[in-house]
């Protein structure tokens, strides 16, 4: 695996930095909310951290929005400092526009959107062959 | 195989009623190397997911670009921390700040200077005043020290003054028997009461 840490970045046990997402306490059960965080790759998901970068709650809020907030400036160090960007920040920042988008994103979309459609057709040729029943019967 | 847990992990999905004394939870890959494969998975194959050419051969072009525009992204970052590094330390406002802070500090340096000068004046006054109280308490000491020595001197005088005025009043050996005779020519009576003011209380005058 290549390491992409550059020169800038003290060198700690031989590890690099990442942007990930970290549980933000266990005090309640069923209510996640993650922390975007800058830590050290072998450090614990919710252990000690270098610096808070954004947060993400994941659940839908009464105006059926998910919350998402960035510290771009910090970001824009941290990833010039040679830190990785874990996959759901990624996509987190390319549905922001801080990034390009995500490929997955657009597939998981394009696949979701194949589904409906498959389900749509589905239910369209039942409707028809229960209004082909029906007349029969009559 | 099994994980004993207690406290925080007790929230994890708990095994209904169960039978052994301590609290058991699922863990991820419980099953060891010599375990043998449950009943109901004795003939699985496990395949991958089935991959879409199609799909395949776009999302590779997708993630071709996709990276090519995260390199230039982290290059583009990484050139603009040097360039506010070099800033911070080599650049037009540095010397500015530098020349500032140590203007700063030779105006900080020059008030300590005073105020230590300051200082300085208050305590050696200071001191000169301790001194001078000193000698004066000293000689107050001293003073008051001759004082009573020459009190003592005058109370010791005024004693042998009075002494030298009872010598009249000694019987020596020359007065001894003129003075017996006055005795037995004139006795004298004490037996007699007295009350709080010291007048004599005529009734209890014995002859």
């Amino acid at each position: 695996m290549v390491h992409l840490s550059s020169l800038l970045l003290k060198k700690y046990h031989g590890g690099y930095v990442v942007l990930r997402l970290a549980l933000a306490g266990h005090k309640q059960a069923n209510r996640p909310f993650y922390r975007i965080v800058a830590a050290y790759n072998k450090r614990a998901r919710d252990g000690k951290y270098i610096e808070q970068l954004g947060s993400y709650d994941p659940l839908p809020n009464i105006y059926n929005e998910k919350l998402v907030s960035f510290n771009f400036d910090r970001i824009k160090y941290w990833i010039g400092c040679g830190a990785h960007p874990s996959k759901p920040v990624a996509k987190l920042l390319g549905l922001a526009g801080f990034f390009p988008l995500h490929p997955m994103t657009i597939t998981e979309a394009e696949r979701r959107r194949a589904q409906t459609q498959r389900t749509e057709t589905a239910t369209g040729t039942e409707e028809t062959v229960e209004e082909g029943q029906k007349p029969v019967e009559v | 195989m099994f994980q004993v847990i207690g406290g925080r992990s007790v929230q994890a999905a708990r095994l209904l009623a169960p039978r052994s004394a301590v609290l058991v939870e699922a863990v991820r890959g419980r099953k060891s190397r010599n375990d043998p494969v449950a009943k109901s998975k004795e003939g699985r194959i496990k395949t991958p997911p089935p991959v879409d050419p199609v799909e395949m051969v776009v999302l590779k072009e997708r993630y071709s670009e996709y990276q090519l525009i995260m390199r230039a992204l982290r290059l583009e970052f990484k050139e603009e921390v040097l360039r506010k590094r070099y800033e911070e330390e080599t650049g037009s406002r540095a010397e500015e700040r530098a020349r500032q802070e140590a203007e700063e500090h030779q105006a900080l340096m020059a008030w300590n200077d005073q105020e230590n000068l300051r200082l300085l004046k208050l305590r050696v006054l200071r001191v000169q005043q301790e001194a001078e109280e000193a000698q004066r308490k000293k000689m107050e000491v001293i003073m008051q020290r001759e004082q009573q020595q020459q009190e003592l001197l005058k109370e010791k005088e005024k004693e042998i003054l009075q002494l030298q005025e009872d010598i009249k009043n000694f019987i020596t050996l020359e007065n001894l028997d003129q003075r017996i005779e006055e005795a037995l020519d004139n006795p004298k009576n004490y037996n007699f009461a007295i009350d709080k003011e010291g007048r004599v209380v005529k009734q209890t005058l014995l002859q």
